[in-house]
């Protein structure tokens, strides 16, 4: 072999070992780039995740003192019952339903004071967040001192999942339907409680409720039904 | 003949491999973009799905809850641009990891809630039960390709072969530089 095609054949070498080490330089510098993009995305998340949670929501006037919570009646009652519930929940309208009278019972003859938790875990169950909109709806309608009636007319007319639920307007009219007049129809319009909901849902998932209806009683977690809430309400007395 | 009829194998499969990995690619990015897409618009809800694991802390949980779909989006992309494509795959794999052990643990704690894999989570919808054996055998199928393309990054239509100048669709002499230096001017066994 000539000494020429010898350095003809390093030569080679050489430039593919060059090659191959640009290659890897190339290859670092993608992935790095990658990886940074990565990083950046988490915290933008983040970011605006907590700018999200730190939007100052107005506290409806009837609020409970937990401020995550509406007052529905009995004030000063032996026995606090709390209720998480979500307007768009069809085991909440018949727990509401069969619970109705014991609950207003329980309200007028001063043996338990009710909060409601109008939360909105089933945004997704129609095409417009009804559960965040009749939730704050709810929050108005105490602004209006009408909560109770509100609430009952509203499960009353409990719209089909996947559908686009109930309008605003809609909302409205069954707001005028229990004696709600114009500053609950600009509420509702105005959607003055929504970042509230958002504020009342998360209270209750940092709480551990993972599902609705929940219901309280003095703290503890009672089971669903108007016969465990009777005892544990008894039982307070 | 022996000889030559492993060759051709070998040839088939060098050959095949990069479209394996671009399907790999396309339906991971898929799969990642839609589920970042359904949760990047209610990152509170997502925070909730992950509180909804009973797994971390509430602020914690929220903090992931957060930054998952974004993430989840930035690698869709990353994948379906086949940038830094082994990079991707290794945080897919990993991502697909943590949410196959996820659910597996609140499977064998009888927890009963949406796993949030696509949308908002936690709460079950009414009248649904919890599909985690599917959701399981989803990821697992996901994670497969997802470890595909960590162990075969290269794939055509790829900013990575722009990029690194790879010839992804050539044969196998051509794929890595240490294979090349065992064939000095090595002969093209097959015709493109």
């Amino acid at each position: 072999m000539s000494s020429r095609v010898k350095s003809k054949q390093a030569n080679q070498v050489v430039r593919a070992q060059l090659a191959r080490e640009e290659r890897k330089r190339r290859l670092r510098m993608i992935t790095l780039i990658a990886g940074a993009l990565i990083v950046i995305a988490g915290f933008i998340g983040w970011g605006i995740a907590s700018a999200q949670r730190s939007t100052k929501a107005q506290t409806p006037t009837g609020a409970s003192s937990d401020g995550v919570g509406l007052i529905v009646g009995g004030n000063g009652g032996k026995a606090k019952v709390e209720l998480y519930v979500d307007f768009m929940c069809p085991h909440c309208k018949t727990f509401e339903e069969s619970a109705a009278g014991t609950l207003d019972e329980m309200m007028s003859s001063g043996r338990a004071e009710v909060i409601m938790h109008p939360v909105a875990y089933l945004d997704d169950a129609s095409t417009t967040d009804f559960s965040t909109r009749a939730s704050a709806a709810a929050a108005c309608a105490s602004d209006g001192g009408k909560l109770n009636e509100f609430s009952k007319a509203l499960f009353a007319q409990q719209p089909a999942e996947g559908g686009p639920g109930l309008s605003d307007a809609e909302l409205i009219t069954i707001g005028r339907g229990v004696g709600l007049g114009d500053d609950f129809a600009q509420c509702v319009s105005d959607k003055k409680y929504v970042t509230w909901v958002s504020k009342v849902t998360n209270a209750a998932s940092e709480r551990g409720v993972r599902g609705t209806p929940t219901v309280y009683v003095d703290g503890k977690a009672v089971e669903a039904t108007v016969q465990a809430l009777t005892a544990a309400v008894n039982a307070a007395q | 003949m022996d000889v030559t009829s492993v060759t051709t194998h070998v040839g088939a499969w060098a050959r095949v491999r990069p479209w394996i990995g671009l399907i790999a690619r396309v339906v991971l990015a898929g799969v990642f973009l839609f589920a970042g897409g359904t949760k990047v618009g209610d990152l509170a809800a997502s925070g909730r799905a992950v509180h909804a694991y009973e797994l971390m802390p509430y602020g914690l949980a929220t903090a992931v809850g957060a930054a998952l779909p974004f993430i989840e989006i930035a690698i869709g992309l990353l994948l379906l641009l086949g940038l830094a494509t082994r990079l991707a795959g290794v945080l897919s794999a990993v991502l697909l990891s943590v949410f196959i052990a996820g659910i597996a643990s609140v499977w064998a704690r009888g927890l009963s809630i949406d796993c949030g894999c696509f949308g908002s989570g936690g709460e079950l919808a009414p009248g649904q039960s919890p599909q985690y054996g599917s959701e399981i055998a989803r990821d697992v199928v996901l994670l497969a390709l997802a470890v595909f393309l960590v162990a075969y990054p290269r794939t055509p239509l790829s900013v990575d072969a722009y990029v690194l100048g790879d010839v992804v669709l050539e044969d196998d002499h051509e794929q890595q530089g240490e294979e090349q230096a065992s064939q000095p001017g090595g002969t093209r066994a097959t015709g493109a």
